[in-house]
């Protein structure tokens, strides 16, 4: 074929493939997905791939998290992920005595029924090298003002050590919920039996609170079943009445308006301490586009990437397959006799075997957990016998036409006549069963990522369902987890369909008069 | 030069079992690797339990001449001892004679690999044949209803939702099910899918309503997309032009000419989903927590029981190669032309 012609035969292709709908619409969507696919690093970071397993970059993430356009149907507004960085935060420097001191301060808008679940500090890196040089971190908070309420500011944290890529969880701290008790006492919500004199050191009096916590059942039971950030953002008074402490703790009611955090990050001079990476986050009730699963990773980042390795698998696989039964059917419809024989007894015996059961067994031969590259191995080892069938049975007719007869007379080469005459032939056929066997193998993906099978170092739809069947995302109801990952699947095998029957339509002129 | 139906059969019959036997050998050739890795550890575990056992009633250790005496009757008992080729073997043989042994961890309350079989194969055959009957049913009727009126919303509806189908993972559709009449509905109780086993017949046709309209959901679109096309291409021979002009009432062409010549491939489609019905959705079963043969491959996967795993396998190959020979045999039976083609091609 020359060039010329070459080039006026995908002319004429493209001309008439641009009149099937569906065919133009599958492209439109195929482009989209490519390009959301090979943006994704850029979209959202290029070292997710390596952190989806790991989990640290989860750590600010609420788990299970329904997305935050959630609300808009609802009528109980839930607070939304927030996450302070540096650049969002006002920083001064002082010192004090031997002691670099930061003091880093935000507002934060709380405008939910339902405040966040937790306030995380992460991002302090210093050198470090002995735990009694770690930074302090202490918080205060400056609540919206209350009419009756008597304290407004108030310390959260004490100074408490944060390591070197430590994590503090604020509603899990212990200090935190004493130091609310605290705050509660001194607006007169509950009696303490002593009074804690205001002179002693912190760490003193937040022992001594404990101790008559600890003391008195009741206050404990109280103490034990708070959710400290209900508390935290949560109303003291009622009509200007002061709320019980059974109220505040138990039905508490979201008190909207801004709150001013200031941190205070003290750390001694020799210790060096890059506040670059520093955050807080307001840790969400909802999360982002998607939601989040079970490891607080954001489902929309998940598809996001997911998008590579279908389209990769998808691509990867059915080329290699059409392509291998191609040659495989043409070769055996060539040679005939003996030949073609033993070939179509072995494509008889691949199509005889179970697929799924034999994917199983074969990833479990390559060590249970299989890669990439191993996947599509199976996946093309079990995908080429329907396109040899189909390549035979065409070789076989366009073998006995003259021009073949004619080209063998002038003592073409077998390889010649394969390659130059029959192969080209077959070629739309290849094209439109390309297209046709990419949902399969997406499928086949899903489907063994689903039981566990495939190698964790790939973000996979098929392996963020299997997350969400281990978690009981069906069960819990947590939809989020279920269905976009499946409409994904579906939706690049509906493409690949959509771009196949055109393919088929176009090329195959035996259909066109059907 | 036809050849009489009965040497079709046999000849077709032979053919399988053939085919069967080499897939269990290439299996076994599998198998045998993952069942040396398992059975080296049980060697390991056995010995260290007789050592602690022994211990105890003689209170004193066994003298390592003795272990090792031990390890060595265990490894024989166990066929190690035997070279790879000769132990794959005898395992091809076994497992194709159904001699399937026991496991080493209880799946379904046993370690008896054919009662494991038995029960989960019950179980499947349960609800895969009843969903099968029920797309038999409506993919036929859908199908020939499409094929009547080409082009008609009818028509262009079942093409879509057949190609919208193909593209689902079945068990997906599944997860969803659960979600809207379970979770958000609440039409049915939660217990009936978060466990495995239910009692009562009423609990089982209640647990097996939903994977059933799954099942029926997600392919009674291809199977009347299918039963068109047949009718269609069926519809343009030259018979039915024939008797078009002829005057033959349109139903008549139908119901009776196009069906007719249409039947070999739509009875073999329904043999082919029949007996394809009986390997189960692996995935769906899982999903639904049915206790069938997906869920019994679940859970030997998940407990490394790699014998029940060999045997299921052995088990979804011959209902493969049990349908194809079926539908051969139906094939040649109904369209004789089948078999010169068989009897030229041996």
């Amino acid at each position: 074929m020359r060039w010329v012609d070459f080039k006026d035969s995908v002319k004429r292709f493209w001309s008439e493939y641009k009149h099937q709908k569906s065919g133009m619409l599958g492209l439109i969507f195929l482009i989209i997905l490519l390009v959301l696919g090979i943006g994704a690093p850029y979209i959202t970071s290029p070292d997710i791939p390596k952190q989806w397993q790991t989990g640290e970059a989860w750590i600010v993430n609420p788990k299970n998290a329904p997305p935050s356009w959630e609300n808009a149907f609802s009528d109980q507004k839930l607070a939304d992920q927030k996450v302070y960085t540096i650049h969002d935060m006002n920083v001064a420097e002082s010192k004090n005595g031997s002691y670099k001191v930061y003091t880093l301060t935000f507002t934060y808008n709380m405008n939910y029924d339902v405040p966040p679940k937790d306030i995380v500090i992460t991002g302090l890196n210093s050198n470090a090298s002995r735990p009694q040089d770690n930074p302090l971190v202490s918080v205060y908070v400056e609540r919206p003002e209350e009419q009756g309420v008597t304290v407004e500011k108030f310390l959260l944290l004490p100074d408490t050590q944060l390591p070197s890529k430590g994590v503090l969880q604020l509603s899990y701290l212990k200090e935190v919920k004493t130091l609310l008790f605290y705050w509660l006492y001194q607006n007169g919500i509950i009696q303490l039996p002593m009074a804690p004199p205001e002179a002693l050191p912190m760490e003193i009096k937040l022992m001594q609170i404990n101790q008559q916590i600890q003391l008195d059942s009741k206050l404990y039971g109280y103490f034990q079943s708070m959710d400290p950030m209900k508390v935290l953002f949560g109303s003291l008074t009622e009509n200007g009445q002061l709320r019980t402490l059974e109220q505040v703790i138990s039905e508490p009611v979201a008190l909207q308006g801004d709150y001013k955090f200031t941190i205070v990050v003290k750390a001694p001079e020799n210790v060096k301490v890059d506040l670059s990476n520093f955050e807080v986050a307001m840790v969400g009730r909802t999360f982002g586009l998607l939601g989040t699963d079970q490891y607080g990773r954001p489902i929309a980042v998940g598809l996001l990437w997911g998008i590579r390795v279908a389209i990769a698998i998808g691509l990867a696989v059915s080329i290699s397959s059409v392509v291998i039964g191609i040659l495989i059917g043409v070769t055996s419809a060539y040679l005939g006799g003996w030949a073609d024989e033993v070939i179509q007894r072995i494509t008889e015996f691949f199509m005889t075997l179970p697929v799924l059961p034999m994917l199983i067994l074969l990833s479990l031969y390559f060590g249970g957990r299989i890669t990439l590259k191993q996947l599509v191995l199976i996946l093309v080892l079990f995908g080429w016998m329907g396109t040899t069938k189909v390549a035979r049975s065409m070789a076989l007719q366009i073998k006995e036409q003259t021009y073949i007869e004619a080209a063998r007379a002038l003592g073409a080469s077998t390889g010649r006549i394969v390659f130059r005459h029959i192969v080209p032939q077959l070629l739309p056929y290849a094209f439109a069963s390309i297209a046709l066997s990419v949902p399969g193998a997406i499928l086949s993906e899903a489907g063994l990522s689903f039981l566990g099978l495939t190698s964790n170092n790939m973000i996979t739809w098929g392996q963020m369902l299997n997350a969400a069947q281990q978690n009981g995302a069906t069960l819990n109801g947590y939809w989020w987890q279920v269905i976009p990952p499946g409409l994904a699947i579906a939706f690049v095998g509906l493409i690949f369909v959509l771009i196949g029957v055109s393919l088929d339509t176009v090329l195959n002129p035996k259909l066109k008069r059907a | 030069m036809g050849m009489s139906f009965g040497r079709y059969v046999a000849y077709r019959l032979v053919n399988a079992v053939i085919i069967l036997f080499l897939a269990v050998l290439l299996m076994s050739a599998l198998f045998t690797k993952l069942a040396t890795i398992q059975l080296t550890s049980q060697v390991d575990e056995e010995v260290q339990m007789w050592v602690r056992g022994y211990t105890q009633q003689h209170h004193q250790q066994p003298t390592q001449e003795m272990i090792e005496k031990y390890r060595e009757a265990r490894i024989k008992y166990y066929r190690l001892d035997q070279p790879y080729w000769k132990r794959m073997w005898m395992y091809t043989i076994d497992t194709f004679f159904f001699r399937w042994g026991n496991s080493f961890v209880k799946v379904f309350g046993t370690t008896d690999i054919v009662s494991q079989i038995k029960t989960a194969l019950a179980r499947t055959v349960l609800l895969f044949t009843t969903s099968q009957i029920f797309i038999i049913l409506i993919g036929l009727s859908l199908g020939l209803k499409s094929a009547r009126h080409p082009g008609s919303l009818l028509d262009r509806t079942i093409s879509i939702l057949a190609m919208i189908a193909s593209s689902l993972p079945m068990w997906w559709v599944g997860m969803l099910m659960i979600l809207l009449f379970v979770v958000y509905l609440g039409w049915l109780p939660i217990t009936l899918y978060s466990q495995v086993e239910v009692s009562g017949w009423i609990n089982i046709l209640k647990k097996m309503s939903l994977p059933v309209l799954t099942i029926v959901l997600v392919s009674f679109g291809g199977w009347a997309w299918t039963t068109r096309n047949i009718m269609i291409g069926t519809m343009q021979e030259d018979f039915i032009m024939v008797a078009r002009a002829k005057g033959v009432p349109e139903r008549k062409i139908i119901y009776g000419h196009a069906l007719k010549a249409a039947a070999p491939p739509i009875i073999t489609m329904v043999i082919f989903g029949l007996i394809g019905s009986l390997g189960g959705a692996i995935i769906t079963e899982i999903v639904f927590n049915w206790p069938g043969m997906g869920r019994l491959y679940y859970e030997a996967l998940q407990l490394n029981a790699v014998r029940t795993m060999m045997a299921l396998n052995y088990m979804f190959a011959v209902l493969t190669v049990l349908s194809m020979v079926l539908a051969d045999i139906l094939y040649g039976y109904l369209d004789p032309r089948i078999r010169i083609g068989a009897a030229a091609r041996s």
